[in-house]
């Protein structure tokens, strides 16, 4: 049996500006209940890929804090584990600050990691992806890589930067910015499966084609230039894409229609998530809730509509709250009325009565703030 | 207080609890859900965890596989720790031959070893089906400071309720002079909460006295307490203030639910004191979702419910589901049950895994709390 590990990849993620300007998008609040690298790492363990390596870029604290010992997503708590690799030295040179120098950092001060496969994957496309039938279907290929991609039929809105592939005979043959020029698009998820040689081989030529490339420009230098053959694999399922701030509210949002939720969140393949020992959402006798998600610890005494509530947040009486996300402990005080706003964590809203954004215009209040 | 490894607690936790009816058909008593997320064996077990007691046994005999799994290695209330030690205990066979406990003190006497094992000064012998948030601390204090041989909880009591009740009389000193087991005529309104704080060579000595005993029933109440009162021992009263229920019965049980549902304010879960919360399991559910034309009022809610109808003074449980124009008030409704459209259910438990079929009518006018399982276990 070979044996396979899981290397999740944070150094690609994008910026979506105020919310993750302290922390990385990993640890970033969903839902109200969840980080946006559960899902990675629970599409590892449904997998049964118990070996994890968390590639951090930045913010380890964050991550370190959601995370905690790795067990709520481990299967076998002595054999498997899930271990969090930084390269120190590229903290003080940013550019350099690479996935690969990352790995590259890893097999020069310890011993290679140990094992014949990698699945590797980023957090920023969330989905429920089985990885078993991928890895069973590239080790019978015996290609160098497998790369795994969804067929959109919204390309010149959404995936806006991500690679486009040109596949033929289930190869990909070209790797191009989607510039948004085309509505159908094989956009790659930047998930791939590859062996030990491989992945060696891309960390050493990558000192030859250039010190600043991450893996995936190395995978799309190496598709473009026909050095591998890289296999291209289509999954089926559901992917939100998290790639900019409008990304991460709208999706939340359509998160709320039942039909759009099951399809992210499958039977049998439950996200795993950090416990925070809450007590049950609280209801005020006045509390008006529609078409909305409520997290635990809430205590809800005033009008919430079509919006996400996130841990022991307070809605005081006759404030309502429409259209928004609220991050943990944040307090929305009494007749304030909120309308397309997303609050970062511990913030208070005590003086100001009224915050009206728009869809296209959301008004972000940063993390601890006052107003 | 005296050092935390000197001190050991034991939760009894192996009665029927025959008057929950068929909440506990197949669930031990300690085990049954309870505002919304938790169970009630998670009060008594977080409060050791929050008290600092490294070394817990559960005593356990009624179907006793679930609780078993439920309580593990003791993780889910932080008691794996390195200095921590937390034993489910069974009836086992022994030298001696098997047999089930006979009573509530029997249940500790054929667990000596674990006991002398653990080599406590201090044994807090607790139930595990009583709802009350607290730490031992103070208690433990007190015993320790008076030298006490026990130290009983107490707790004020309505007169009018006290029969129902092991009676406590005291001193100025707080000491017990005098005590009744559920008496007609009580002579002062001091219940025992069935909490007690022994010094375990007084307590190991009086096991092992009761164990030859033949006529006697083995049981704290009304074996070891009153011997230790006969032989003029010392027994202390410890004034507990504050919120405590005995959740035995389905009216009880329905009652304090809803006491945290009205938001009464008396057991505060959403004080935010990080040093004295509850602790259970998690469920790896999405966060609770209210429908459009769903509403929640004086109710609590855990996540992974989906409420599409009308919920008002109720708990919600995790995994419920109440579905659009269904009407729910009064109600606890434990996890993965399902109201189905147009059913109208009012002063009720209902049972795990139950489902309540559309537009059926359950107690609407009804005063009584009634319990409804349709689960097929």
């Amino acid at each position: 049996m070979s044996k396979i590990i899981g290397i999740c990849n944070l150094h690609n993620e994008p910026h979506l500006g105020e919310i993750t300007k302290n922390r990385p998008l990993a640890a970033l609040s969903f839902l109200g209940r969840y980080g946006i690298i559960d899902f990675t790492l629970s599409n590892f363990s449904n997998s049964h890929i118990d070996k994890v390596y968390v590639l951090v870029r930045k913010g380890i604290v964050g991550i370190r804090k959601h995370i905690g010992s790795g067990a709520i997503y481990t299967n076998n708590t002595k054999t498997g584990s899930i271990e969090l690799l930084i390269n120190e030295k590229g903290l003080s040179n940013k550019p350099f600050n690479t996935d690969i120098n990352n790995l590259r950092s890893v097999i020069n001060e310890q011993d290679d990691l140990d094992y014949d496969y990698a699945v590797i994957a980023p957090t920023h496309f969330l989905s429920s992806m089985d990885f078993r039938p991928i890895v069973k279907q590239h080790i019978e290929s015996g290609a160098a890589i497998t790369s795994i991609y969804t067929h959109v039929s919204d390309a010149n809105r959404e995936y806006i930067n991500c690679r486009k592939y040109k596949i033929e005979n289930g190869i990909v043959k070209e790797s191009t910015r989607n510039v948004g020029r085309t509505n159908e698009a094989d956009i790659s998820l930047e998930t791939y499966i590859i062996s030990k040689k491989t992945l060696r081989k891309i960390i050493a030529d990558s000192q030859k084609v250039s010190e600043l490339y991450s893996i995936n420009d190395m995978v799309n230098y190496m598709i473009n230039e026909s050095i591998l053959e890289v296999n291209a694999y289509e999954f089926k399922g559901y992917v939100i894409p998290i790639l900019s701030m409008e990304d991460y509210i709208n999706h939340s949002l359509d998160l709320l229609n039942y039909h759009v939720r099951s399809k992210l969140f499958l039977p049998d393949w439950p996200i795993y998530t950090t416990t925070h020992n809450t007590a049950p959402a609280l209801y005020g006798k006045d509390a008006e809730v529609q078409n909305s998600f409520i997290a635990n610890g809430a205590i809800i005494k005033g009008k919430v509509t079509n919006s996400i509530i996130s841990r022991d947040v307070v809605i005081e009486k006759n404030a309502s709250v429409n259209n928004s996300i609220i991050f943990t402990k944040t307090l929305i005080g009494k007749e304030a009325k909120l309308d397309h706003v997303l609050c970062d964590k511990n913030v208070k809203i005590v003086h100001a009565k009224r915050l009206v954004g728009t869809s296209e215009d959301v008004i972000v209040i940063s993390q601890g703030a006052n107003i | 207080m005296a050092s935390r490894n000197k001190v050991v607690a034991m939760i009894l936790a192996g009665g029927k609890g025959t008057r929950l009816e068929s909440l506990t058909k197949k669930t031990a008593k300690p085990a049954v859900s309870f505002a919304a997320k938790y169970r009630i064996i998670d009060f008594p077990l977080s409060n050791c965890a929050n008290t600092g007691i490294n070394v817990v046994g559960v005593l356990m005999q009624y179907e006793s596989t679930e609780l078993d799994s439920y309580i593990g290695n003791g993780e889910k209330w932080g008691l794996n720790g390195v200095h921590c030690l937390m034993s489910t205990l069974a009836p086992r066979q022994t030298e001696q031959g098997a047999n089930w406990y006979k009573g509530t003190a029997d249940a500790i006497t054929q667990n000596i070893d674990f006991l002398d094992n653990a080599d406590p000064e201090y044994v807090v012998i607790l139930s595990g089906d009583h709802i009350y948030k607290t730490s031992y601390t103070d208690m433990i204090n007190l015993h320790e400071q008076t030298g006490a041989d026990v130290t009983i909880s107490v707790i004020e009591v309505d007169p009018s309720e006290a029969s129902r009740f092991g009676i406590m009389v005291v001193n100025e000193k707080d000491e017990i002079i005098n005590f009744q087991e559920k008496p007609k005529n009580p002579i002062s309104n001091l219940a025992s909460m069935g909490v007690y704080v022994f010094t375990w060579k007084t307590l190991r000595k009086y096991l092992l006295a009761d164990d030859k005993d033949p006529n006697s029933e083995h049981d704290f109440g009304k074996n070891i307490i009153p011997n230790l009162l006969k032989d003029k021992k010392k027994l202390q009263a410890y004034r507990f203030k504050g919120y405590w229920r005995d959740v035995g019965t389905l009216k009880s049980l329905h009652e304090a639910n809803m006491d945290i549902a009205l938001d009464k304010k008396e057991l505060n879960l959403y004080d935010g004191d990080m040093s004295n919360r509850i602790y259970t399991e998690d469920v790896y559910s999405v966060p609770q979702y209210v429908g459009k034309k769903g509403s929640i009022t004086r109710s609590i809610a855990n996540q992974g419910a989906i409420i599409l109808g009308n919920v008002d003074s109720s708990v919600i449980s995790t995994g419920v589901t109440i579905e659009s124009d269904a009407k729910v008030t009064r109600c606890v409704v434990m996890e993965n049950s399902i109201i189905k459209k147009g059913a109208r259910v009012h002063n009720a438990i209902i049972a795990p895994n139950s489902v309540i079929e559309e537009n059926s009518e359950i107690n609407v006018n009804g005063d009584e709390v009634v319990l409804i399982n349709t689960a097929k276990k």
